[in-house]
């Protein structure tokens, strides 16, 4: 886990009972739209080893019990058991729920952005749920891409400027901030 | 002469060792936030914000924590719901080494 310092004066704050509001900038705006339509994507429909079943996929069950091959997906959609024979077997009953969960979370951020075109984004405690889950997604798939398992933020604050990675590092820190405005803001509601 | 093997043996445990005999775990990782995991655990299980705070150290400190208890169908349930908002959680039983 890390500790995140989250700055009082942006991101989101809470307005009122049940309303959480932030504004971004144009460019902003654009990045988020971007980095969740890439998660909803991601999300769909898998290509490795499936073999379609109208019946099965109707009850929610896939046909698929192998863990993903994309190490992303493989992050997003983990295994539930360290035995691979019932975390196979569970993966076949749940993981199409569980990808359709995580698809309307994205899909939630994706409408609320795209209907902001002042910027300004209003959630309720809901709408806010959806964007700690999707916004989570997104550093999670971010995560894996920059190896933040096997580097120190120390590294990763050193790479070099023309390094794509430190561009991607930016984008990284600055969801953990904007995410963190967004949970000191809920948690104000639960004192 | 009964004869009891390992699956007899596992079957008479779970027995004696009450009807909670499966947990949900989860194991820290570097990229969800210490505030989004306390948080989590407080939204899925209605845990105080002490209670969930506390959990999520152990699992900052320890690597992991138990963070429920009960049934394997209600573990699954709370597995599912963990993965859900990005959280790493396994189920397993109460009695394997952790």
């Amino acid at each position: 886990m890390t500790d995140q310092n989250s700055d009082e004066q942006h991101g989101f704050h809470r307005h009122g009972d049940n309303a959480f509001v932030a504004e971004f900038s144009e460019s902003e705006r654009e990045v988020l739209i971007n980095l969740v339509e890439q998660i909803i994507e991601l999300l769909g429909e898998r290509t490795d080893n499936h073999v379609d079943d109208p019946l099965a996929a109707m009850v929610g069950i896939t046909t698929h019990d192998s863990p993903p091959e994309d190490e992303v997906l493989l992050r997003l959609l983990p295994n539930a058991y360290a035995d691979q024979v019932d975390a196979a077997e569970f993966r076949r009953y749940t993981e199409s729920t569980l990808r359709a969960k995580k698809y309307a979370h994205s899909m939630s951020m994706r409408i609320t952005l795209k209907s902001a075109l002042d910027g300004i984004i209003e959630v309720d405690h809901e709408g806010a749920n959806d964007w700690l889950g999707a916004m989570n997604d997104i550093r999670l798939a971010l995560g894996v891409r920059l190896k933040v398992e096997q580097t120190s933020h120390e590294e990763l604050e050193l790479l070099a400027p023309d390094d794509p990675m430190r561009g991607v590092y930016a984008v990284y820190s600055w969801l953990g901030w904007l995410q963190e405005s967004l949970i000191v803001a809920l948690m104000d509601e639960a004192i | 002469m009964v004869k009891v093997d390992d699956k007899i043996e596992e079957a008479i445990k779970e027995i004696f060792s009450g009807d909670k005999p499966w947990v949900t775990i989860v194991w820290d990782d570097p990229v969800n936030l210490m505030s989004y995991v306390t948080y989590v655990l407080m939204e899925l299980f209605g845990y105080t914000r002490e209670k969930a705070h506390e959990l999520m150290m152990k699992v900052h400190t320890e690597g992991k924590a138990v963070v429920s208890t009960g049934s394997r169908e209600e573990m699954e349930h709370d597995v599912a719901r963990l993965h859900e908002y990005g959280l790493w959680a396994t189920l397993q039983r109460g009695d394997q080494a952790l």
